[in-house]
């Protein structure tokens, strides 16, 4: 029999998910690179490096579903589909049992709640950068840190501050200001992350805690960030050993279960002309600016 | 008459892209030009007078930059967008204004329209906020004190007979809209979201027997037409304050679902109940205006006192004909939908949500700030929302 191949691509804001699974599931290959200006346009370049790993050519790939923010403009994608309903099923992947998956990536937080591996509801904030990775980037900046050192030079905090606002340009003065009147460092980073965790959890107890909960995107790899987020829900926080890869992963499993589910009820398969090159912008008339 | 070559949609369109373009030949035409902000201000007393009625809205599309020093950003866009283009000399064209209480920032506009834009008449209707018998007593007062500034200004008495032919124009306006809603039950829909917006903004800017008369050919064009909307998988409910244009119906649109009914005030709120013949007609308008309206404006339970007791019985008596509309039009999923800031349908929401979870209907609220860009976030919720009802 002839191996089939099934693959999901997440374009977030910051960061570009590639995956690729097989028949059964299993995990053959997954690219993780920055987004970045070029790269939003360039999405096929990590397309071929997961290929590459994989060891096979875009041919061998029955069906691909492109999701996150920039899923509408992947000229090589079958199919779109929200973040929202792929990390649920990337998520109860890893995690069968999960309830409420939070997500914070590079633009927005979402809470997801999640039924028998199925997204049943969701809340999002997306208005600006508050609470997202991006305020993390833009306070590590002011710092002269690096994003990965926040995590563990929080966890040495004894007495973590409050930070009011969690408006990244205030939080910043609020930030100098704390270290100005001798605050420790690290009591300013916990307290960054406490203001991050609990606009999120704020957000996700509308949607109701209950366990499993599990958090994922990129800010899920700061473990001040996960221990503060244990605090404000007060339960257990799981994390996947590759938080990012979720949206990528649920894409690429929703690929394989259309593209199954359509061989079994002899339907054709639909998909749009494919082709593994550049993204051109703009050219898609999706209504929104045209007004007619 | 108009000099108007385009039919049907294309004429929709037309007005759609210019909705100044009649009203200005009416104007030279000597004609007076009323213009009214929300759906409140009794426009059958116009009519009654030979005055043209001609909706006040916003514009989306321009950024508001007069307005701020009167209204600050904290406060409704549409209002604030609305005061802006009557500061910039967009509706130099109107004799008069009316305007009604429809909310608090709403009659803070009125004033400041009066001594800033200076339109040459302008009246307020204080509307009462609940239905109780005193405030349908009150509400008839005010009225004929309306009509007699009406009259007042156009230098003319209303006869009965005039008024009751007003009334049978405009219940006419009522009854071929709600025929075009019809149109909208058929899966998929002969019109979609976006262009029943379009000709109710387009009727509500030209005088009621031209509106009629272009509803008729856009009813009997869309029953025959090649180009209808595509099948799609969601047939939506959108609820909520004023949408004045098109571009949220068009991102919904876009993605797997039609819009095939509203609870909206460019939309079916002003079309869906005819004004009774009553002796007095002022009776019928004052039970139209004030009870019938379903605009959350007006709390419209009757006895404040057993709202209290039964939280799911007030639900049902505000909101059931929300799940009549569902259930008519067979949508499978609603949109709630108001613009930022507005505390009329923001405080309205969680209880409409409420409803809804009781009728086993399954909702989103979007909160949108009156402009055309920001809607790529929306349009992730409304996708995902389209994902979980499939």
């Amino acid at each position: 029999m002839i191996p089939i191949y099934f693959a999901g691509i997440d374009l977030g804001s910051t960061m570009t998910k590639v995956v690729v699974v097989d028949e059964s599931e299993k995990l053959l290959a997954y690219v993780v690179q920055h987004t970045g200006a070029e790269h939003r346009r360039l999405a096929n370049r990590v397309m071929e490096e997961a290929l590459s790993q994989a060891g096979i050519t875009i041919d061998d790939i029955t069906y691909i579903i492109a999701t996150g923010y920039g899923r509408i403009n992947v000229p090589f994608a079958d199919k779109q589909i929200t973040e929202l309903t792929c990390h649920a099923r990337g998520v109860s992947h890893f995690f069968p049992n999960v309830s409420l998956a939070i997500d914070i990536g590079g633009q927005d937080a979402k809470a997801m709640k999640i039924k028998n591996g199925k997204l049943i509801d969701f809340m999002m904030s997306d208005k600006c950068a508050a609470g997202t990775g991006r305020y993390l980037e833009v306070v590590a900046q002011t710092l002269g840190l690096s994003i990965e050192d926040l995590g563990p030079i929080s966890l040495k905090s004894t007495h973590k501050v409050s930070i009011s606002s969690i408006c990244t340009i205030f939080a910043q003065q609020e930030v100098s200001n704390h270290l100005s009147a001798g605050v420790p460092l690290e009591d300013v980073v916990a307290g960054l992350h406490d203001a991050i965790a609990g606009r999120v959890a704020r957000m996700a107890r509308r949607l109701k805690v209950e366990p499993d909960v599990v958090f994922t995107g990129g800010v899920a790899k700061n473990t001040g960030v996960v221990r503060a987020l244990e605090e404000n829900l007060g339960c257990p926080v799981l994390v996947p050993s590759e938080p990012l890869l979720s949206g990528a992963l649920g894409a690429a499993l929703i690929a394989r279960e259309t593209a199954l589910k359509a061989q079994a009820e002899g339907k054709p398969l639909q998909k749009v002309g494919r082709k593994l090159e550049e993204a051109t912008f703009f050219k898609q008339d999706d209504g929104i600016l045209s007004g007619n | 008459m108009s000099a108007a070559t385009k039919q049907g949609f294309a004429r929709v369109q037309e007005l759609y892209q210019d909705r100044t373009q009649r009203i200005k030949e009416l104007k030279e035409e000597g004609k007076k030009i009323i213009g009214y902000l929300c759906i409140y201000p009794v426009t059958e007393i116009m009519t009654a007078l030979d005055l043209v009625p001609y909706r006040v809205l916003g514009d989306m599309r321009e950024p508001i930059t007069k307005a701020d020093a009167y209204l600050p950003s904290v406060v409704c866009p549409f209002l604030r967008s609305c005061l802006d283009l009557g500061l910039k000399g967009k509706y130099e064209f109107l004799d008069g204004v009316v305007t009604s209480h429809i909310c608090d920032v709403g009659s803070s506009l009125s004033g400041i329209w009066r001594y800033t834009v200076k339109t040459p008449f302008h009246y307020n209707i204080d509307t009462p906020h609940t239905t109780h018998d005193t405030s349908l007593n009150q509400i008839k007062g005010v009225l004929k004190a309306y009509q007699t500034a009406m009259e007042n200004f156009a230098g003319k008495k209303i006869t009965n007979a005039k008024l009751k032919k007003a009334i049978i124009l405009h219940n006419e306006q009522r009854a071929l809209a709600r025929e075009l809603y019809e149109l909208k039950k058929q899966d998929p829909p002969l019109v979609s979201g976006a262009e029943t917006l379009k000709i109710i903004k387009v009727i509500q800017s030209i005088p009621v027997v031209e509106g009629n008369a272009l509803l008729r050919e856009v009813i009997s064009e869309a029953r025959t037409r090649k180009n209808k909307p595509a099948k799609k998988n969601a047939r939506l409910l959108v609820w909520g304050s004023i949408l004045d244009d098109t571009p949220l119906i068009e991102m919904i649109e876009s993605l797997d679902a039609n819009v095939v009914i509203d609870d909206t005030c460019v939309g079916s709120r002003p079309f869906f109940d005819d004004v009774k013949i009553t002796p007095d007609l002022i009776d019928g308008l004052a039970q139209h205006y004030l009870v019938d309206i379903k605009c959350p404006r007006t709390f419209r339970a009757r006895d404040f006192y057993a709202v209290k007791k039964n939280y799911l019985e007030d639900l049902k008596t505000r909101f059931s004909y929300l799940s009549d509309y569902a259930r008519e039009w067979k949508a499978n999923g609603v949109i709630l939908q108001s613009v930022r800031y507005c505390d009329t349908h923001g405080y309205e929401v969680p209880q409409v949500r409420d409803y809804l979870k009781e009728i086993d209907l399954p909702g989103i609220y979007l909160e949108h700030d009156y402009t055309v860009g920001g809607l790529a976030p929306l349009k992730t919720r409304v996708q995902g929302f389209l994902e979980i009802i499939e």
